[in-house]
């Protein structure tokens, strides 16, 4: 099954890149579509079949191949990993639907997607640390060369290497990492399951842990780490940037999770307070940086790397809500991101820039963009936070999860979903508000077809806001037997929380309570 | 029957919600045919299915024992998120004030609207209004609560900006939906910060266990202060009031709506948190504090305006300032029944005035005069709207205030030296502005001004019969306090009060004694007050300086610091790469050289166990 998912889209890609013929860029485009729907029909399948009360992988797969080295071609989904799966599905159908019919090159253009696709696929379902490596590396080259060869404008080859320099660094220490894990635990193959820190001396823990978390804290990207960011989100086409931003990242927040967390349970502690203020150090610099710029692609770009902070400070927390918030947080993010850069992506076609200081006025019924800008209006609310779309959900479990453990930068982040909002309305009332200017509102009408992307996405993010049981419910149980494993010094914990809050004579009470709702974390439940 | 619609009042806001969505299809671009009119037509219909539901609802509850239903939504973890709706004739009945006045302001914005376009989203922003404060008093949840104030700002954002093209607009509304989600944070904070202390969210449990809890009052206060901050942004508080003013922006009709009962949800979620916030002397002080500044200072700053719009909205901001005192003070029934005499009473007022802003294209105050002959249907509806929100009996506000009055007078008699100030301001500041569109000559902006058209003046009128009713309609409910010995001489003065700032006022703008335009003696004073105490300025100068600096040192350091150092890196590589490569001179000899010792190196290298060996078994 899992296969399947990797390889349909491979097949796909030969396909499309070897056809024997010149093919025009519709049909290039309809072939891959057809590709990626199968896969979106793969994935419900998947979904159906999936078992919500099983913790540990399932649909597993294991072929063993180099036994010398280690590595196995093993697969598997858990409800880590499931709901990221199901958002890749979206998100390249999103792509190359909002491809357009006029791609120059487009057999190598669909056929480097569809290989993108495979390669986050296989990252994400990979159970060997060598083999999810190599999807992790695979995803480089695709990417390279879509930015340098389909990018915007002229900086875009710098933007390109200056992406694959960074990502190619940051490959290289999460192999250093995994090297390191799996020699000095002894460890005679890669596989995720074989591999048991707890025997490692503290101080080797630390240094494996830290050069995990810069490798993937380069890909997600966290503050210091960002710089590729918003040169290769701003360069790259829509669709390329709704994979960057949308996908791939994800594959830095899911391995700081599945590696970071699910490896190292008992430094994770250690490293957790650290992490929730680099979280909201995150989000304040990218909200901010947000609020300065003047494009309004860079101003999404910015804004990405404002939300990844929510996913590191729900990381750090650890506990039950606040993982399921994060991984909440990744779809929510990857949705409203690509439904963000498809409009920008829309406005930019249709009136040809992107400066805020040149926009007005697009929501005017007649000759503006009217329904793209009723589209933009909603996309920034639901990354702004507002409730019933999906971003909220997200956010509420993040903050309400990371509360209890990290009270002061999770009220940082509350503060950033309101600078959040400044810089939505800042985008929001030069963009859509304002006055049309009727001299140069000569704009070619946004057809439906091309309307189709964001309003599938704007659906599902509705959808899942006002039902977000649908977006929690796949990582439940498997994060609530991460969690379990995750020990945390409890003195540390004492310290972080403002003391008594009940009384001695209320200790009873606590108890139950604590039984039915526990907002402390998993570890102090076992002091009660 | 009537029982089924008791048990399914929730469908209330539902009606609502589905007149929005229906209401979006006569946008422009989806229904070209019709014109967008259909929308009001649905909309409105939806909202007299819901006012009628209400009211049936509301007959049939009365009494009654309060009920809960569960609405399931998410359950997370421990974490359990259900949507309880709370059954009581308290509820019901203020759905019905929320239907009521909206089916009425839905009516005259058919007459007011009359050539716009923007119809649909008009519509479909105003049911979104009545759905979302219909779930917000009928909800039972400080979670959902929350949920429901954040998506009305949202909506406020819209309303305000409804004719988005005026950049006065853009800014109203960007500053409308700021200040409120400043407090819609803090309120966050407060949410969050709550729920691990107290394990409910439920307003009911949560004063049960107010009752009884004992916390940390450093924590309380801090948990109290962020929650009260919430309630302040809606019910335009100091420092929070701005956006209400600005919020004039919009058209008239979503200023009926707001006016009455958005800016009341405020003050029904800070009633419903009443024993939480009790728990913290220091925050019912802030309570008291706020609102006493907010109402002194705002019916101050009333008096200054020559914007009739703004004139009211600050009397708006005054009036919920009482309420603050109210429930700061723990009087919580007086504070609902203020909340609804402000209510009838202001949509009244507003009605009035739309009316004439409709057909004299100004809203300026001292550009008008002379319409009580020409207008005397809007004159007649701005006096009773006055009256009712003034301390004039035997109208409703009079009631409420005499019932806060009395409460106060044993525990804090300054407060009603404070309700007594702001009554007479209040009653200063309408009778102005009353006596300056109505009295005196006619000028040049006021000359043609007949009556307006019959959808304005149907719910003006429908709303002044209401509003000379309400107190007949409180006294069958039992819900007037009694008029007792003890209370007399606290009424006899607010009565005073009231004809003090009526008269005063007529004798300054109605006589020829004082030259027109009415100045203060000190200039700076009356600007203090006309450009709203510089608020404005003071957030440009501080907050938003802050931010846009702030921003301004993070993008540069972005840009040239963080990212120079990865390009300086990167072009160290490079020119280095650059020398190096003419470094190599090309003779065979020299590689063979370099071969030749490179593999020495790595011999000894990988020699080296063996060969420290043997310098090991040499060395004796």
């Amino acid at each position: 099954m899992l296969s399947v998912l990797i390889w349909v889209p491979v097949l796909g890609a030969v396909i499309i890149g070897f056809w024997p013929d010149l093919m025009s860029a519709s049909r290039a485009r309809f072939l891959a579509l057809a590709f990626a729907s199968s896969l979106i029909v793969l994935t419900v399948v998947l979904l159906s079949q999936f078992d919500l009360n099983h913790a540990g992988m399932q649909f597993s797969e294991l072929i063993p191949w180099i036994d010398t080295l280690g590595l196995s071609y093993s697969l598997g989904v858990d409800g880590l990993s499931l709901p990221l799966l199901a958002l890749t599905a979206i998100l390249t159908w999103i792509a190359i639907y909002s491809s357009g019919e006029s791609v120059a090159r487009p057999r190598l253009y669909y056929a480097l997607i569809l290989l993108v696709n495979a390669g986050v696929i296989g990252g994400f379902v990979a159970q060997n640390l060598l083999l999810f490596l190599m999807f992790y590396e695979v995803e480089l080259i695709p990417f390279y060369l879509l930015i340098a060869i389909w990018g915007g404008t002229s900086k875009r080859g710098d933007a390109a290497m200056k992406f694959l320099i960074y990502t190619a660094v940051s490959g290289i220490l999460i192999l250093a990492a995994f090297l390191g894990l799996t020699w000095l635990s002894g460890s005679s193959t890669f596989e995720y399951k074989s591999i048991i820190t707890a025997g490692l001396p503290l101080i080797t823990q630390l240094i494996l842990l830290t050069m995990l978390l810069v490798g993937f804290g380069i890909k997600i990207p966290l503050v210091p780490l960002h710089t590729w960011l918003p040169d290769a989100y701003v360069e790259a086409s829509p669709p390329v940037a709704i994979l960057l931003g949308g996908i791939l990242a994800k594959l830095g927040t899911y391995g700081l999770i599945r590696f970071g967390l699910g490896l190292f349970p008992e430094t994770w502690a250690l490293v957790a307070p650290g992490l929730a203020i680099l979280g909201a150090i995150s989000a304040v610099y990218g909200a901010l940086a947000a609020i300065a710029q003047k494009d309004i692609k860079r101003m999404v770009a910015y804004s990405s790397i404002g939300h990844m902070g929510y996913v590191l400070l729900g990381a750090a927390a650890a506990t039950e809500i606040s993982l399921i918030g994060a991984v909440a947080q990744m779809v929510a993010h990857g949705l409203i991101l690509a439904i963000l850069f498809h409009l920008v992506g829309v406005i930019e076609t249709k009136v040809g820039t992107r400066e805020l200081d040149v926009l007005n006025g697009l929501m005017s019924p007649i000759r503006g963009l009217p329904l793209t800008s009723a589209l933009l209006v909603l996309g920034g609310m639901a990354s702004a936070g507002i409730p019933g779309m999906a971003g909220f959900v997200a956010e509420i479990l993040v903050l309400q999860g990371s509360y209890s453990v990290f009270p002061l930068p999770t009220l940082v982040c509350v503060v950033c979903t309101g600078l959040t909002a400044v810089y939505f309305i800042i985008l929001l009332n030069r963009t859509c508000f304002g006055k049309l200017d009727n001299s140069k509102a000569y704009y070619t009408r946004v057809k439906w077809s091309e309307q189709v992307p964001a309003l599938v996405l704007a659906a599902v993010i509705f959808f899942l806001g006002i039902q977000p049981t649908w977006l929690v419910r796949w990582s439940e149980t498997t994060v609530a037997a991460i969690v379990a494993t995750v020990q945390v010094n409890s003195q540390q914990f004492f310290t972080l929380i403002p003391q008594p809050l009940l009384p001695s004579r209320e200790k009873g009470r606590k108890r139950k309570k604590s039984d039915s709702y526990s907002p402390l974390p998993i570890w102090e439940r076992g002091w009660g | 029957m009537a029982h089924f619609l008791v048990q399914t009042i929730w469908l209330v806001p539902c009606y609502a919600l589905i007149g929005a969505i229906l209401s979006i299809a006569w946008v422009p671009g989806i229904i070209r045919r019709t014109g967008p009119r259909p929308s009001a037509y649905l909309s409105s219909l939806m909202t007299l299915l819901a006012f009628l539901h209400g009211l049936v609802a509301l007959w049939a509850s009365w009494n009654q024992p309060p009920q809960q239903l569960l609405f399931h939504w998410l359950s997370v973890a421990n974490l359990e998120l259900s949507f309880p709706v709370e059954i009581s004739s308290v509820t019901i009945g203020a759905t019905v004030l929320v239907t009521g006045i909206n089916l009425l302001a839905q009516i005259y914005a058919i007459g007011y609207m009359e050539m716009d376009w923007g119809w649909a989203r008009f519509y479909a922003l105003l049911a979104l209004f009545e759905a979302g404060m219909c779930a917000l008093v009928l909800c039972n949840s400080l979670f959902f609560s929350y949920v429901i104030l954040e998506i009305l700002t949202l909506g406020t954002y819209l309303l305000v900006g409804l004719w988005f093209s005026q950049s006065l607009v853009v800014t109203g509304a960007r500053d409308a939906f700021l200040t409120k989600r400043v407090g819609d944070l803090l309120l966050l904070m407060g949410v969050l910060a709550l729920y691990p202390i107290a394990g409910t969210w439920n307003f009911t449990e949560l004063a049960q266990w107010a009752s009884s809890a004992n916390v940390d009052p450093t924590l309380m206060a801090l948990v109290g202060l962020a929650l009260l901050a919430g309630p302040m942004g809606k019910c335009a508080q100091f420092p929070l009031h701005l956006w209400l003013d600005e919020a004039m922006e919009g058209p008239i009709p979503s200023t009926i709506l707001r006016n009455s009962v958005v800016v009341a949800t405020g003050a029904w979620v800070l009633i419903k948190l009443q024993p939480i916030l009790a728990l913290s002397p220091v925050v019912m002080a802030m309570i008291v504090f706020v609102g006493a500044v907010t109402a002194v200072g705002a019916s101050l700053i009333a008096i200054a305006q020559i914007d009739v719009k703004r004139a009211l909205s600050y009397s708006v901001s005054a009036y919920m300032g009482l309420v603050f005192i109210a429930v700061g003070t723990g009087h919580s029934d007086s504070a609902l029944l203020l909340v609804l005499t402000h209510a009838v009473a202001i949509s009244l007022l507003v009605m009035s005035i739309g009316a004439i802003v409709w057909n004299n294209i100004t809203q300026d105050v001292t550009q008008m005069g002379g319409l009580w002959s020409r207008r005397p249907i809007s004159g007649l509806a701005f006096l009773v709207g006055a009256a009712g929100l003034l301390a004039f009996p035997p109208l409703g506000s009079f009631w409420a205030l005499l019932k806060l009055a009395d409460g106060l007078w044993e525990s804090r008699s300054w407060l009603v030296g404070v309700l007594v100030l702001v009554n007479a301001l209040t009653a200063f500041s309408l009778s102005r502005v009353f006596c300056l569109i109505f009295g005196n000559q006619t000028k040049q902006m006021t000359v043609r001004s007949p009556e307006v058209h019959w959808p304005m003046i149907l719910p003006m009128m429908v709303s002044l019969g209401f509003t000379l009713h309400l107190p007949l309609v409180l006294k069958s409910l039992s819900l007037l306090p009694e008029w007792t010995a003890g209370n007399k001489g606290v009424g006899i003065v607010l009565i005073c009060s009231t004809i003090v700032g009526c008269s005063t006022a007529s004798i300054i703008y109605l006589g020829g004694m004082v030259h027109k335009p009415v100045q203060l003696v000190w200039k700076p004073l009356q600007d203090f007050f006309a450009y709203d105490l510089y608020t404005p300025e003071l957030y440009r100068l501080t907050i938003v300086f802050g931010v846009g600096l702030v921003s301004g040192i993070i993008a540069f350091v972005d840009r040239y610091l963080v990212d120079g150092l990865v390009k300086l890196v990167g072009n160290t590589f490079i020119v280095g790469g650059q020398r190096l490569r003419y470094s190599n001179s090309g003779q065979s000899q020299f590689y063979a050289l370099t071969i030749l010792c490179g593999i020495g190196v790595l011999g000894m290298m990988l020699g080296w166990p063996f060969l420290s060996h043997l310098s090991l078994s040499y060395a004796p």
